[in-house]
């Protein structure tokens, strides 16, 4: 293998550099390496809430004991903060400026009001439409685009399931406040790699090949941007937004083409295995389309392609059935049953996706970084759109931080929140713990106390 | 002018007073209970607020109102995924490679059940990549057989890349390319010539202008009326999902499709060419067929369906429309009542009906037939894994077949129905959720219908019992309507009794609106509604007619202000 060499680094038309695509740029560079491991974040969702009365067998902020369905959690005891009773205080906004307790618990990520047009079940008097603003993985990945010239992409957002985009399937939303601008996630993790990652080897004999492939894509982003522009200037306002849009996605793309300058990629960062192909989108598959996310993510994390991950086990409104777990009826239609037969199926489910949930933790901790792992350096942030599925309740949800996120977090605890602090001030605190701590709101003021959830950090 | 007798009107202050009962809001909701769309995201709500377009047809066209052309919004649209693979695979020649292409694209986002809608069409980063990706192999394959695209006997390399880039940047941009354009492209020609070879000057251009945003979108520029370029793309998109064959462009060129005649002309020729088959994507997004893919039956209480189950009820519904529009009776009646459906021989064996189809789809009569509200594609798209779902496709029938709204469960309502009794059939559950006054309001206008189609099982067949083997009672009353209240029996009573409703007929006028326009109906387009509504109306309920008469609405004709 051989590094790329420098006369194969050509300048784009913005006087920025650019690397053939398809080689090892993302190679570590030892130099490099010696700079700290950055701080990232992960949001990892499940849907149809779970069940209050039985997260916790005894309460206690040291010594609580897990419920049923969290003990796949035990291991990481010491290195996870539970938050339970979070309100996401859409109590405190009126209803016609609301959608429905799903739609709207789950876009957490995104507290703020919703539109209308979008689906014709509405709250009062209108349809349900997207939420009007961003969501907090956009805006701390923009927070660390402008921050790190040298990180690729602003985030990953990743969905286990193909089952359209609707206002139930999508948890990320790229705003501006104002705006119903839903992100789609990416569903297939095969692609997902090969979007993002390019490792190969360099062979001499290809070069001629790739640099031809390399130029045909440059001269495509320029006319692209030119034709763009010249397109802008001549639409009126609410079209000039949406090639605004379309620009900056081309910039996106330029962006990740560059040359990796000094940035943070360590001795960890190294092909993914992906093992055999197999159809993500196909509902067999889930569990293993969820493990090849969690397995690209962490590695997007070492190779400092991203800091910002926002990963879901499905839409809310989930209605997967988990026939592996031999249940027959739909995880939706179970959960908004009260019986003491539902309420198991639903500790089951919950269980089963904690166990594969916690893949992720494990392959943090596998990749090599500084003194210790991507763990060390990582939050994971576990949430819901519901506390409790049968009363669509949103005011009662547990969420747990999980990882090391270099001591930002006092883990070890379990805090009983008892509705004081709401949905929108954890994000706050994720905003602090990732270095923005100007920030004392996120999303609709109404939704939250306007400061971090106290009392988390170390 | 105000038409306050507004049949859809009538209905908005009823739904009103409902939605307040049900979701325990005191006082009216915000009161102003208007469509006006328009809002940030394809506006409008669905059926909430009056449509004074289609309330009299006849006295609004005749009023001031619609003297002067009030053509509504016309947000720049950009191509659906099924649209990019037409577009691709006529410009291309290369159909099968396109669709391939568009069909591995992440799906648009959902607006109001449709997947082209233009406000939420965005080009975000991951899509941007896609679509770049797609550039790059297209424009690789085209480029190893150049001379299929242009030929350049006897010119020079700058030559024929000029030749080039004007004849096929005006196909793929669908108008000719400014002089700017021109040059760009040809300086991005030149170099990859210099630097590679001729094959590289056709690649590089086919993969820029297949990014472009003047391909990806569909840009209008017309000062209060489409360019005839732009009324070529009009046409082709409304009627083929795709770009202008060669004849329109000759009409654009000649500046031919301005005047209502000219248009005219162009749409009946579109309509009898093959590719307005295409056009039936409607029906895929409208009954959610095209949702089919994702659904999955409990073996244990649906042993032995046919492995293909999905793909038979998709194309079991396609061949249904396709020949209703395009070859058979052609009538709303006939999409509401029709006693007969499409069967090939895997379908014609799991439903049941006797005889030898071959693997073709063939109209066959049935005694249970009631166009598409009994096909098994529509219904069972909205059941459960192990039985039928009398709410979900009740509310599937109230909220996008009849245009109503139906409000969310409140919050913090026990949503509980296995707690009334768990040896109850659904029916019976629903008769006793609905005695709870917090539910009944919203139930009832839910599950009256689903009711209705309690003989047809989870998995599309006909039953005489349900789930509990109990003999399945169809017999219901349908209330909170305009116009199909009353007492039922069954699908074909609702069939019958929905073909004749004006209710049923506008809803389908809207949600055809919504699809072949890209955007939610306003209050500006009550004009443009009125002229659908009445050609369809003087047409006997004509389905080709009434698509026809899309290119004869203000909003078709003339350009929008640009927003």
């Amino acid at each position: 293998m051989k590094r790329l060499h420098r006369r194969t680094v050509l300048r784009g038309a913005g006087g920025v550099a650019l690397a053939l695509p398809f080689l090892d740029a993302m190679r570590p560079n030892k130099a490099l390496a010696q700079n700290a491991p950055p701080r990232r974040v992960m949001f990892v969702f499940k849907a149809n809430g779970n069940e209050h009365a039985t997260r916790f067998k005894t309460a206690g902020v040291t010594d609580y004991e897990l419920g049923e369905f969290l003990e796949p959690l035990e291991p990481y005891r010491k290195e996870m903060l539970l938050l339970n009773g979070i309100d996401k205080f859409h109590g405190k906004v009126p209803g016609l400026e609301r959608a429905d307790a799903h739609q709207q618990g789950g876009a957490g990520l995104a507290p703020w009001k919703s539109g209308s047009g979008s689906f014709p079940i509405g709250g009062v008097d209108r349809t349900i439409g997207y939420v009007e603003g961003p969501s907090a993985d956009f805006v701390l990945g923009e927070r660390v685009l402008a921050a790190n010239p040298t990180v690729k992409h602003r985030h990953l957002v990743y969905r286990v399931g193909g089952f359209g985009n609707n206002i139930w399937n999508v948890h990320s939303h790229g705003g501006p406040v104002g705006k119903q601008n839903p992100i789609t996630p990416e569903v297939d993790p095969f692609k997902a790699y090969a979007r993002i990652f390019s490792f190969k080897p360099l062979d001499p004999a290809a070069e001629l090949a790739l640099r031809r492939q390399f130029e045909k894509r440059k001269s495509g982003i320029d006319l692209v941007r030119d034709d763009g522009k010249s397109l802008k200037a001549r639409l009126g306002s609410a079209d000039q937004r949406k090639l605004e849009q379309h620009l900056q996605s081309i910039a996106d793309i330029e962006r990740s083409l560059q040359q990796p300058g000094a940035g943070a990629v360590g001795a960890g960062c190294k092909p993914v295995t992906q093992g055999a192909t197999f159809d993500a989108v196909n509902d067999k598959n889930h569990a293993m389309a969820g493990a090849l996310f969690f397995k690209l993510s962490a590695m997007a994390f070492a190779c400092d392609l991203t800091r910002v991950v926002n990963f879901a086990w499905g839409g809310n409104t989930n209605g997967r059935v988990y026939d592996n777990l031999g249940i027959a009826e739909g995880h939706h239609d179970i959960s908004h049953n009260s019986d003491a037969a539902a309420f198991a199926k639903i500790r089951t489910i919950n269980r089963y996706l904690w166990t594969q949930s916690i893949k992720l933790h494990e392959e943090l901790k596998a990749i090599p970084e500084g003194d210790g792992t991507v763990w060390d350096n990582t939050l994971v942030v576990h949430w819901n759109e519901l506390g409790q599925g049968d009363k669509h309740s949103t005011d009662n949800d547990l969420v747990i931080l999980t990882g090391g996120a270099q001591k930002h977090f006092q883990m070890g605890r379990l805090l009983e929140i008892a509705k004081k602090s709401s949905f929108s001030d954890m994000l706050v605190s994720v905003f602090h713990y990732m270095g923005f701590t100007d920030l004392t709101t996120f999303g609709d003021p109404r939704m939250g106390t306007n400061k971090p959830v106290p009392g988390l950090t170390a | 002018m105000q038409f306050t007798h507004s049949r859809l009107r009538g209905f908005g202050a009823s739904a009103l007073f409902l939605i307040s009962a049900c979701s325990g809001v005191v006082g009216e909701g915000d009161g102003n209970g208007n469509s006006s769309g328009g809002g940030s995201n394809g506006g409008g709500s669905s059926g909430t607020g009056p449509i004074d377009g289609l309330a009299d047809p006849d006295a609004l066209l005749k009023s001031a109102q619609c003297k002067q052309p009030n053509p509504g919004a016309a947000p720049m649209r950009r191509l659906s995924n099924a649209e990019y693979g037409n577009v691709v695979g006529d410009l291309l020649k290369l159909p099968a490679d396109a669709s391939r292409i568009a069909n591995a694209f992440l799906q648009e986002t959902e607006s109001l059940g449709f997947r082209n809608q233009a406000e939420l069409l965005a080009v975000q980063s991951v899509v941007a990549d896609q679509y770049m990706k797609a550039a790059e192999e297209m424009s690789a394959k085209v480029a190893t057989n150049a001379a299929q695209l242009v030929n350049c006997a006897g010119l020079a390399a700058s030559a024929c890349g000029a030749k080039f880039i004007g004849d096929f940047g005006t196909r793929a941009f669908r108008r000719p390319l400014t002089t700017a354009e021109k040059t760009r492209y040809q300086a991005s020609f030149d170099k990859a010539v210099a630097s590679f070879d001729l094959s590289a000057g056709i690649e590089w251009t086919v993969n820029a202008m297949l990014q472009s945003p003047n391909f990806l979108y569909r840009p209008e520029f017309g000062d209060g009326k489409p360019s005839s370029y732009e009324m070529a793309s009009r046409l082709s998109f409304l009627f083929w999902q795709s770009m202008p064959d060669e004849e329109l462009f000759a009409a654009a060129a000649a500046d031919k499709l301005q005047t209502p005649a000219q248009v005219r002309a162009q749409a009946e020729r579109l309509l009898t060419d093959p590719r307005s088959d295409r056009s039936i994507e409607f029906y895929r997004q409208w009954l959610d067929t095209d949702k089919l893919p994702g659904l999955k039956r409990d073996a244990k209480v649906f042993p032995n369906l046919p492995s293909d189950m999905t793909t038979l009820f998709a194309k079991e519904t396609d061949a249904f429309a396709r020949d209703l529009v395009f070859g058979g009776e052609g009538t709303f009646e006939a999409l509401m009542a029709a006693p007969y459906t499409y069967v090939n021989d895997a379908l014609a064996k799991h439903y049941g009906i006797p005889g030898t189809f071959g693997p073709e789809f063939k109209r066959v009569p049935t005694d249970f037939s009631a166009g598409v509200l009994t096909q098994a594609g529509y219904l069972t798209v909205h059941d459960k894994p192990t039985r039928t779902s009398i709410v979900l496709r009740g509310v599937k029938l109230r909220t996008d077949v009849m245009c109503q709204l139906v409000p969310a469960p409140p919050n913090d309502v026990s949503l509980n129905l296995e707690a009334l009794g768990g040896d109850l059939t659904q029916k019976e559950r629903l008769a006793l959720h609905r005695k709870d006054a917090a539910c009944a309001s919203c139930h009832e206008l839910i599950d009256p219908l689903g009711l209705s189609f309690e003989n047809f099982d989870a998995v599309g067949r006909v039953r005489a019992n349900d789930e509990f083997g109990r003999p399945i009672d169809v017999s219901s009353e349908i209330s909170l309507s305009t116009d199909v209240d009353g007492a039922v029996n069954g699908p074909r009573d609702i069939g019958t009794r929905f073909a004749k409703s004006d209710q049923i007929r506008d809803c389908y006028v809207t949600q055809n609106f919504r699809f072949f326009f890209g955007r939610d109906f306003n209050d500006d387009d009550n004009c443009s509604l009125a002229r659908i509504s009445k050609a369809f109306r003087d047409s006997g309920y004509n389905l080709k007619s009434m698509l026809l008469a899309m290119t004869e609405a203000d909003t078709f004709l003339y350009h929008g202000l640009a927003q």
